[in-house]
Protein backbone atom coordinates (compact mmCIF):
# COMPACT_ATOMS: atom_id res chain seq x y z
CA UNK A 1 0.00 0.00 0.00
CA UNK A 2 1.56 2.76 -0.91
CA UNK A 3 0.73 6.48 1.15
CA UNK A 4 -1.54 9.13 0.36
CA UNK A 5 -0.80 12.49 -0.09
CA UNK A 6 -1.95 13.70 3.62
CA UNK A 7 0.03 11.27 4.96
CA UNK A 8 3.13 12.60 3.05
CA UNK A 9 1.90 15.74 4.38
CA UNK A 10 2.30 14.49 7.89
CA UNK A 11 5.36 13.37 7.60
CA UNK A 12 7.05 16.71 6.58
CA UNK A 13 5.10 18.20 9.97
CA UNK A 14 6.68 15.16 11.81
CA UNK A 15 10.09 15.90 10.71
CA UNK A 16 9.27 19.57 11.44
CA UNK A 17 8.07 19.24 15.06
CA UNK A 18 11.29 17.39 15.44
CA UNK A 19 13.89 20.30 14.55
CA UNK A 20 14.16 19.69 11.04
CA UNK A 21 13.94 23.49 9.43
CA UNK A 22 15.08 22.80 6.20
CA UNK A 23 12.94 21.27 3.53
CA UNK A 24 15.69 19.51 1.43
CA UNK A 25 16.53 17.19 4.52
CA UNK A 26 13.01 17.17 5.51
CA UNK A 27 12.12 15.87 1.48
CA UNK A 28 14.92 13.10 2.38
CA UNK A 29 14.19 12.20 5.37
CA UNK A 30 10.01 12.22 4.59
CA UNK A 31 10.95 9.81 1.54
CA UNK A 32 13.00 7.49 3.89
CA UNK A 33 10.30 7.49 6.78
CA UNK A 34 7.67 7.00 4.05
CA UNK A 35 9.39 3.99 2.54
CA UNK A 36 9.93 2.30 5.95
CA UNK A 37 6.02 2.86 6.82
CA UNK A 38 4.86 1.39 3.50
CA UNK A 39 7.23 -1.64 4.22
CA UNK A 40 6.16 -2.20 7.89
CA UNK A 41 2.43 -1.77 6.62
CA UNK A 42 2.90 -4.59 4.34
CA UNK A 43 4.39 -6.70 6.70
CA UNK A 44 2.15 -5.86 9.58
CA UNK A 45 -1.41 -4.72 8.34
CA UNK A 46 -2.51 -4.58 11.72
CA UNK A 47 -0.46 -1.74 12.52
CA UNK A 48 -1.35 1.97 12.59
CA UNK A 49 0.16 4.69 10.36
CA UNK A 50 1.44 6.57 13.57
CA UNK A 51 2.45 3.33 15.48
CA UNK A 52 4.98 2.50 12.55
CA UNK A 53 5.76 6.03 12.42
CA UNK A 54 6.96 5.80 15.55
CA UNK A 55 8.99 2.06 15.10
CA UNK A 56 10.40 4.13 12.30
CA UNK A 57 11.72 6.87 14.07
CA UNK A 58 13.02 4.84 17.06
CA UNK A 59 15.62 3.37 14.28
CA UNK A 60 17.24 6.90 14.47
CA UNK A 61 18.02 6.86 18.02
CA UNK A 62 17.72 8.95 21.29
CA UNK A 63 18.88 12.38 19.19
CA UNK A 64 16.57 11.58 16.39
CA UNK A 65 17.21 13.75 13.25
CA UNK A 66 20.04 16.09 14.97
CA UNK A 67 22.51 13.89 14.10
CA UNK A 68 21.72 14.08 10.49
CA UNK A 69 21.10 16.94 10.36
CA UNK A 70 24.12 18.56 12.16
CA UNK A 71 26.10 16.13 9.53
CA UNK A 72 24.43 17.87 6.63
CA UNK A 73 25.38 21.35 8.01
CA UNK A 74 28.43 20.25 8.89
CA UNK A 75 28.78 19.06 5.09
CA UNK A 76 27.61 21.64 3.34
CA UNK A 77 29.69 24.19 4.98
CA UNK A 78 32.62 22.34 3.72
CA UNK A 79 31.29 22.40 -0.01
CA UNK A 80 30.55 26.22 0.67
CA UNK A 81 34.09 26.88 2.12
CA UNK A 82 35.78 25.58 -0.32
CA UNK A 83 33.77 28.05 -3.00
CA UNK A 84 35.01 30.55 -1.73
CA UNK A 85 38.60 29.30 -1.85
CA UNK A 86 38.44 28.64 -5.62
CA UNK A 87 37.21 32.32 -5.76
CA UNK A 88 39.78 33.69 -3.64
CA UNK A 89 42.27 31.76 -5.23
CA UNK A 90 40.92 32.96 -8.82
CA UNK A 91 42.54 36.08 -7.86
CA UNK A 92 45.64 35.59 -7.91
CA UNK A 93 45.87 33.60 -11.26
CA UNK A 94 45.36 34.91 -14.71
CA UNK A 95 44.14 37.70 -15.59
CA UNK A 96 42.59 38.80 -12.28
CA UNK A 97 46.51 38.51 -10.42
CA UNK A 98 47.17 42.06 -12.33
CA UNK A 99 44.64 43.87 -10.52
CA UNK A 100 45.50 42.25 -7.16
CA UNK A 101 49.09 42.52 -7.24
CA UNK A 102 48.98 46.52 -8.31
CA UNK A 103 46.70 47.29 -5.32
CA UNK A 104 48.70 45.27 -3.28
CA UNK A 105 52.14 47.25 -4.31
CA UNK A 106 49.92 50.35 -4.15
CA UNK A 107 49.05 49.69 -0.10
CA UNK A 108 53.10 48.59 0.59
CA UNK A 109 54.03 52.03 -1.02
CA UNK A 110 51.67 54.11 0.55
CA UNK A 111 52.51 52.76 3.82
CA UNK A 112 56.30 53.13 3.56
CA UNK A 113 55.90 56.61 2.02
CA UNK A 114 52.88 58.39 2.90
CA UNK A 115 52.92 59.82 6.79
CA UNK A 116 49.55 59.03 7.33
CA UNK A 117 48.91 55.55 6.15
CA UNK A 118 48.17 54.98 9.41
CA UNK A 119 44.94 56.91 9.29
CA UNK A 120 43.91 55.27 5.75
CA UNK A 121 44.74 51.48 6.13
CA UNK A 122 42.37 51.91 9.57
CA UNK A 123 39.75 53.73 7.38
CA UNK A 124 40.14 51.10 5.18
CA UNK A 125 39.54 48.19 7.28
CA UNK A 126 36.84 50.28 9.29
CA UNK A 127 35.28 50.84 5.80
CA UNK A 128 35.19 46.74 5.12
CA UNK A 129 33.85 46.07 8.43
CA UNK A 130 30.56 48.66 7.78
CA UNK A 131 30.14 47.15 4.22
CA UNK A 132 30.29 43.64 5.53
CA UNK A 133 27.36 44.15 8.45
CA UNK A 134 25.16 45.89 5.73
CA UNK A 135 25.82 43.67 3.39
CA UNK A 136 24.95 40.66 5.70
CA UNK A 137 21.69 42.08 7.15
CA UNK A 138 20.58 43.10 3.43
CA UNK A 139 21.12 39.25 2.52
CA UNK A 140 19.32 38.20 5.88
CA UNK A 141 16.55 40.00 5.21
CA UNK A 142 16.23 39.09 1.07
CA UNK A 143 16.52 35.45 2.30
CA UNK A 144 14.24 35.77 5.05
CA UNK A 145 11.58 37.79 2.72
CA UNK A 146 12.00 34.54 0.00
CA UNK A 147 11.72 31.72 2.56
CA UNK A 148 8.60 33.27 3.44
CA UNK A 149 7.19 33.63 0.32
CA UNK A 150 7.86 30.36 -1.06
CA UNK A 151 7.10 28.81 2.87
CA UNK A 152 10.70 26.50 2.37
CA UNK A 153 13.92 27.03 3.80
CA UNK A 154 17.05 25.52 2.09
CA UNK A 155 19.90 24.90 4.61
CA UNK A 156 22.66 26.09 1.49
CA UNK A 157 20.69 28.91 0.77
CA UNK A 158 20.99 29.82 4.84
CA UNK A 159 24.85 29.09 4.48
CA UNK A 160 25.19 30.87 1.53
CA UNK A 161 23.34 33.89 2.96
CA UNK A 162 25.20 33.65 6.49
CA UNK A 163 29.12 33.30 4.88
CA UNK A 164 29.25 29.68 6.79
CA UNK A 165 31.91 29.74 9.02
CA UNK A 166 33.28 32.88 7.43
CA UNK A 167 30.21 35.20 9.78
CA UNK A 168 32.00 34.64 12.78
CA UNK A 169 35.48 36.41 11.05
CA UNK A 170 34.29 39.41 10.59
CA UNK A 171 35.84 40.81 13.77
CA UNK A 172 38.89 40.14 12.81
CA UNK A 173 39.41 43.34 10.90
CA UNK A 174 38.15 45.06 13.79
CA UNK A 175 40.59 43.83 15.77
CA UNK A 176 43.54 44.26 13.68
CA UNK A 177 42.55 47.60 13.10
CA UNK A 178 42.53 48.27 16.72
CA UNK A 179 45.80 46.38 17.23
CA UNK A 180 47.31 48.56 14.85
CA UNK A 181 46.62 51.98 15.76
CA UNK A 182 49.53 52.81 17.72
CA UNK A 183 52.06 49.97 17.68
CA UNK A 184 53.45 49.27 14.27
CA UNK A 185 56.05 51.51 12.49
CA UNK A 186 54.33 52.02 9.49
CA UNK A 187 57.50 52.77 7.58
CA UNK A 188 59.07 49.22 7.54
CA UNK A 189 58.88 46.29 4.46
CA UNK A 190 57.87 43.38 6.48
CA UNK A 191 54.70 44.93 8.47
CA UNK A 192 53.81 46.87 5.12
CA UNK A 193 53.59 44.00 3.48
CA UNK A 194 51.47 41.83 6.12
CA UNK A 195 48.84 44.80 6.71
CA UNK A 196 48.94 45.27 2.69
CA UNK A 197 48.28 41.51 2.48
CA UNK A 198 45.46 41.45 5.00
CA UNK A 199 43.44 44.48 3.64
CA UNK A 200 43.16 43.04 0.28
CA UNK A 201 42.32 39.97 1.47
CA UNK A 202 39.58 41.28 3.77
CA UNK A 203 38.13 43.45 0.57
CA UNK A 204 38.48 40.26 -1.04
CA UNK A 205 36.61 37.92 0.91
CA UNK A 206 34.31 40.69 1.78
CA UNK A 207 33.06 40.92 -2.15
CA UNK A 208 33.47 36.79 -2.29
CA UNK A 209 30.75 36.75 0.31
CA UNK A 210 28.64 39.42 -0.52
CA UNK A 211 28.74 39.73 -4.17
CA UNK A 212 29.72 36.91 -5.99
CA UNK A 213 28.79 34.40 -4.62
CA UNK A 214 24.99 35.69 -3.50
CA UNK A 215 24.82 36.88 -7.25
CA UNK A 216 25.08 33.78 -8.36
CA UNK A 217 22.98 31.78 -5.33
CA UNK A 218 20.48 30.26 -7.66
CA UNK A 219 23.26 28.83 -10.01
CA UNK A 220 24.61 26.91 -7.13
CA UNK A 221 21.49 26.00 -5.15
CA UNK A 222 20.29 24.16 -8.45
CA UNK A 223 23.23 22.41 -8.91
CA UNK A 224 23.18 21.18 -5.04
CA UNK A 225 19.20 20.62 -4.67
CA UNK A 226 17.78 19.26 -8.33
CA UNK A 227 14.89 19.85 -6.74
CA UNK A 228 14.67 23.46 -6.12
CA UNK A 229 12.88 24.61 -9.44
CA UNK A 230 10.58 21.46 -8.77
CA UNK A 231 9.78 22.32 -5.32
CA UNK A 232 9.97 26.13 -5.52
CA UNK A 233 6.89 25.37 -8.18
CA UNK A 234 4.81 23.13 -6.25
CA UNK B 1 24.99 -2.15 13.27
CA UNK B 2 26.42 -5.30 14.24
CA UNK B 3 29.83 -5.10 16.03
CA UNK B 4 29.34 -1.21 14.58
CA UNK B 5 32.53 -0.12 15.69
CA UNK B 6 34.26 -2.90 13.45
CA UNK B 7 32.08 -1.59 10.49
CA UNK B 8 32.12 1.92 10.83
CA UNK B 9 35.29 2.58 9.03
CA UNK B 10 34.12 0.88 5.84
CA UNK B 11 30.60 2.45 5.59
CA UNK B 12 31.74 4.96 2.90
CA UNK B 13 33.00 1.85 0.95
CA UNK B 14 30.20 -0.24 0.98
CA UNK B 15 27.80 2.52 -0.25
CA UNK B 16 30.41 3.16 -3.21
CA UNK B 17 30.66 -0.47 -4.19
CA UNK B 18 26.76 -1.06 -4.06
CA UNK B 19 26.58 2.21 -6.02
CA UNK B 20 29.04 0.97 -8.29
CA UNK B 21 26.89 -1.96 -8.99
CA UNK B 22 23.19 -0.90 -8.98
CA UNK B 23 23.82 2.75 -10.75
CA UNK B 24 21.63 4.74 -8.99
CA UNK B 25 20.46 4.24 -5.45
CA UNK B 26 18.09 6.01 -3.06
CA UNK B 27 18.67 5.94 1.13
CA UNK B 28 16.41 3.74 2.08
CA UNK B 29 16.97 1.38 -1.14
CA UNK B 30 20.75 1.43 0.48
CA UNK B 31 19.62 0.02 3.84
CA UNK B 32 17.36 -2.72 2.58
CA UNK B 33 20.15 -4.09 0.18
CA UNK B 34 22.96 -4.28 2.36
CA UNK B 35 20.24 -6.27 4.61
CA UNK B 36 19.20 -8.59 1.83
CA UNK B 37 22.66 -9.21 1.08
CA UNK B 38 23.71 -10.20 4.40
CA UNK B 39 20.47 -11.98 5.12
CA UNK B 40 20.02 -9.64 7.70
CA UNK B 41 23.71 -9.39 9.61
CA UNK B 42 24.26 -5.85 8.73
CA UNK B 43 22.06 -3.50 9.31
CA UNK B 44 23.06 0.55 8.68
CA UNK B 45 21.63 3.12 10.76
CA UNK B 46 19.54 5.93 9.58
CA UNK B 47 21.92 8.08 11.63
CA UNK B 48 24.67 6.79 9.74
CA UNK B 49 23.81 6.67 6.13
CA UNK B 50 22.60 9.80 5.52
CA UNK B 51 25.54 11.50 6.73
CA UNK B 52 27.94 9.55 5.03
CA UNK B 53 26.31 9.87 1.81
CA UNK B 54 26.16 13.55 2.15
CA UNK B 55 29.55 13.58 3.33
CA UNK B 56 30.29 12.24 -0.28
CA UNK B 57 28.24 14.13 -2.18
CA UNK B 58 30.21 16.97 -0.30
CA UNK B 59 33.43 15.34 -2.15
CA UNK B 60 32.37 15.37 -5.16
CA UNK B 61 32.49 11.56 -5.18
CA UNK B 62 28.34 11.19 -5.31
CA UNK B 63 25.94 13.66 -7.45
CA UNK B 64 22.48 13.62 -6.89
CA UNK B 65 19.30 13.20 -8.84
CA UNK B 66 15.33 13.84 -7.42
CA UNK B 67 12.01 12.65 -9.17
CA UNK B 68 8.54 12.84 -7.96
CA UNK B 69 7.59 8.84 -7.17
CA UNK B 70 4.22 8.10 -5.11
CA UNK B 71 2.99 11.76 -4.58
CA UNK B 72 6.61 12.38 -3.01
CA UNK B 73 10.01 13.30 -3.74
CA UNK B 74 12.94 11.22 -4.05
CA UNK B 75 16.90 11.41 -3.84
CA UNK B 76 18.94 9.02 -5.62
CA UNK B 77 22.46 9.09 -5.42
CA UNK B 78 25.05 8.07 -7.86
CA UNK B 79 28.61 8.04 -8.39
CA UNK B 80 30.68 10.58 -10.03
CA UNK B 81 33.71 10.16 -12.47
CA UNK B 82 36.37 10.82 -9.53
CA UNK B 83 33.88 8.32 -7.25
CA UNK B 84 33.89 5.75 -9.71
CA UNK B 85 37.79 6.12 -9.62
CA UNK B 86 37.85 6.47 -5.98
CA UNK B 87 35.67 3.71 -5.35
CA UNK B 88 38.01 0.88 -7.14
CA UNK B 89 41.35 2.62 -4.56
CA UNK B 90 38.70 2.28 -1.78
CA UNK B 91 38.43 -0.81 -2.36
CA UNK B 92 41.50 -2.35 -3.13
CA UNK B 93 42.30 -0.83 0.18
CA UNK B 94 39.65 -2.58 2.21
CA UNK B 95 40.36 -5.77 0.44
CA UNK B 96 44.02 -5.08 1.73
CA UNK B 97 43.02 -4.58 5.27
CA UNK B 98 40.49 -7.73 5.14
CA UNK B 99 43.71 -9.53 3.80
CA UNK B 100 46.20 -7.95 7.26
CA UNK B 101 43.57 -8.83 9.20
CA UNK B 102 43.35 -12.25 8.28
CA UNK B 103 46.70 -12.99 8.83
CA UNK B 104 46.40 -11.38 12.30
CA UNK B 105 43.37 -13.48 13.25
CA UNK B 106 44.08 -16.63 11.60
CA UNK B 107 47.89 -17.09 10.72
CA UNK B 108 47.55 -20.49 8.73
CA UNK B 109 45.48 -19.27 6.04
CA UNK B 110 47.23 -16.29 5.09
CA UNK B 111 49.97 -18.72 3.01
Amino acid sequence: MKLTQTQIEKLYQFTRQHYVEWYDLQTELVDHLANAIENQLQQNPKLSFEETLQIEFKKFGVFGFMDVVEKRQRALRKQYNKLVWSYFKDFFSIPKIIGTASAFIFLVVLMLKFQFANIVIITLFMISVIIFFIGMIKLSRKNKKQNKISGKKWLYKDIIYSFGTFGGLSYLPIQIALQLYDKINFFNLIPSILISATVISVFLFNYILLFIIPSKAEHYLKKTYPEYELANSL
Amino acid sequence: MKNSQLYKGSLNTIIMKLLEENGRMYGYEITQKVKEITKGELNITEGALYPALHKLEAEDLLDVEVEKVDNRLRKYYKLTEKGTKETVNRLTELEEFIKNMQSIVNPKLSY
